[in-house]
């Protein structure tokens, strides 16, 4: 069929394709700068807004938090510059506290593995020296509502201070003179190695311990996940 | 060629479809051991401006199989063009995931490496030929 061919189906000229893909590679550069710089900052660090947990009236044992007697332990690999644990602690942890330690149907450990930074081994020193006043979870929650983006520097002094003053019955003279012995940067180092030994491969790793038996892990992301995890324990 | 850049385009929307939903899906975030806290998926880098990246990869194959479909010489130079600067691009994924995230995802790297650098290649071979060219 003797086509009208349209001049447009001849092939552009050797400068149109030039120009072209240059713009090509002037638009590939304009957006890998414009991804780099319009990034959201990978932490926020703006307190949070969800409520402290109430852990008054629930018994604390160092790290144990919970009645002594129950039968299943969730316990928590976390570190306290982690946003994952934050998550957890402010998403997942009222839901296990509120429905499942404060009745004394399961008993809740905390384990440090501090190994994302300097600022980790810092937090664990101070939560080892609180968990000596029965005062660990309550720190804990702390330190995850207030956490700034990872190894940036904000676990400071003084924002322990403050957050320690606020904490009924927790004496703060006495949690930074202990925080900052040899004895629990020691202490610290050593939950770090423990966890690794333990195989434990990221945070927060959540393991559930009926009894005495082998603690098997568990994927909760959500207060109905750990709720059918734990309802599941209790059950067996 | 041009079913092959078809192809190719079509397993770009697919891989890309993918990640933009498991972007948006429900996936645990965590912290590893080694490493650091941002995966790939979840880090700050997967978007721009907020917009996952795996959407504008998915919008950007779209319509390179729209341009490979319509076929006429600009097309193809439009193709070629926006081909390019989804290789170009995914070099710099392929280098902030090494290098700075220090974690890859599997499905990312398939785009990253294997489409996008194939998808670039075909359609720039393609500006070669005339639209009716039996080979193309």
């Amino acid at each position: 069929m003797a086509a009208m061919k349209p001049t447009s189906s001849r092939r552009p000229s050797r400068w149109v394709v030039v120009a072209a893909f240059a713009v090509a590679i002037a638009a590939a550069v304009a957006l890998i700068a414009a991804a780099l710089l319009l990034r959201n900052d990978g932490g926020s660090t703006a307190t949070s807004s969800t409520p402290a947990i109430d852990f008054s009236g629930i018994p604390q044992a160092g790290a144990m938090l919970g009645a002594p007697q129950a039968k299943v332990t969730l316990i928590e690999y976390a570190d306290v510059q982690c946003p994952a644990c934050r998550i957890y602690t402010e998403e997942v942890l009222p839901t296990v506290v509120d429905e499942y330690v404060r009745p004394g149907k399961v008993k809740a450990e905390y384990r440090g593995y501090p190994f994302l930074g300097e600022d980790s081994l810092k937090g664990e020193r101070f939560l080892l020296a609180a968990a000596e006043q029965g005062k660990l979870w309550q720190l804990v929650d702390a330190f995850y509502r207030n956490q700034g983006a990872e190894n940036s520097g904000w676990l400071t002094d003084d924002l322990i201070r403050q957050l320690a003053s606020e904490i009924p019955g927790l004496d703060v003279d006495t949690l930074f003179a202990r925080a900052q012995t040899d004895e629990l940067g020691q202490a610290a180092q050593q939950a770090a190695a423990e966890a690794q030994s333990a195989g434990i491969s990221g945070t927060p790793t959540l393991l559930v311990k009926i009894g005495d038996a082998d603690p098997y892990q568990i994927q909760v992301a959500t207060p109905d996940q750990v709720r059918a995890a734990l309802d599941d324990a209790l059950k067996g | 060629m041009r079913l092959a850049a078809a192809l190719v385009a079509v397993a770009g929307i697919g891989v890309a479809g993918y990640l933009t939903w498991a972007h948006f899906a429900d996936s645990q975030v965590i912290c590893v051991a080694g490493g650091g806290c941002e995966t790939v998926q979840t880090s700050s880098y997967s978007e721009l401006a907020g917009v996952p990246l795996a959407l504008l990869g998915l919008l950007s194959y779209s319509v390179i199989l729209a341009l490979i479909a319509w076929d006429a010489p600009l097309a193809r130079l439009g193709a070629a063009v926006l081909a390019v600067v989804g290789l170009l691009f995914g070099l710099y994924l392929i280098a902030v995931q090494l290098f700075v995230i220090d974690a890859t995802c599997v499905w990312c790297m398939v785009n990253d490496a294997l489409i996008a650098p194939a998808l670039a290649v075909l359609t720039a071979l393609r500006l070669r030929t005339e639209p009716d060219d039996a080979t193309s």
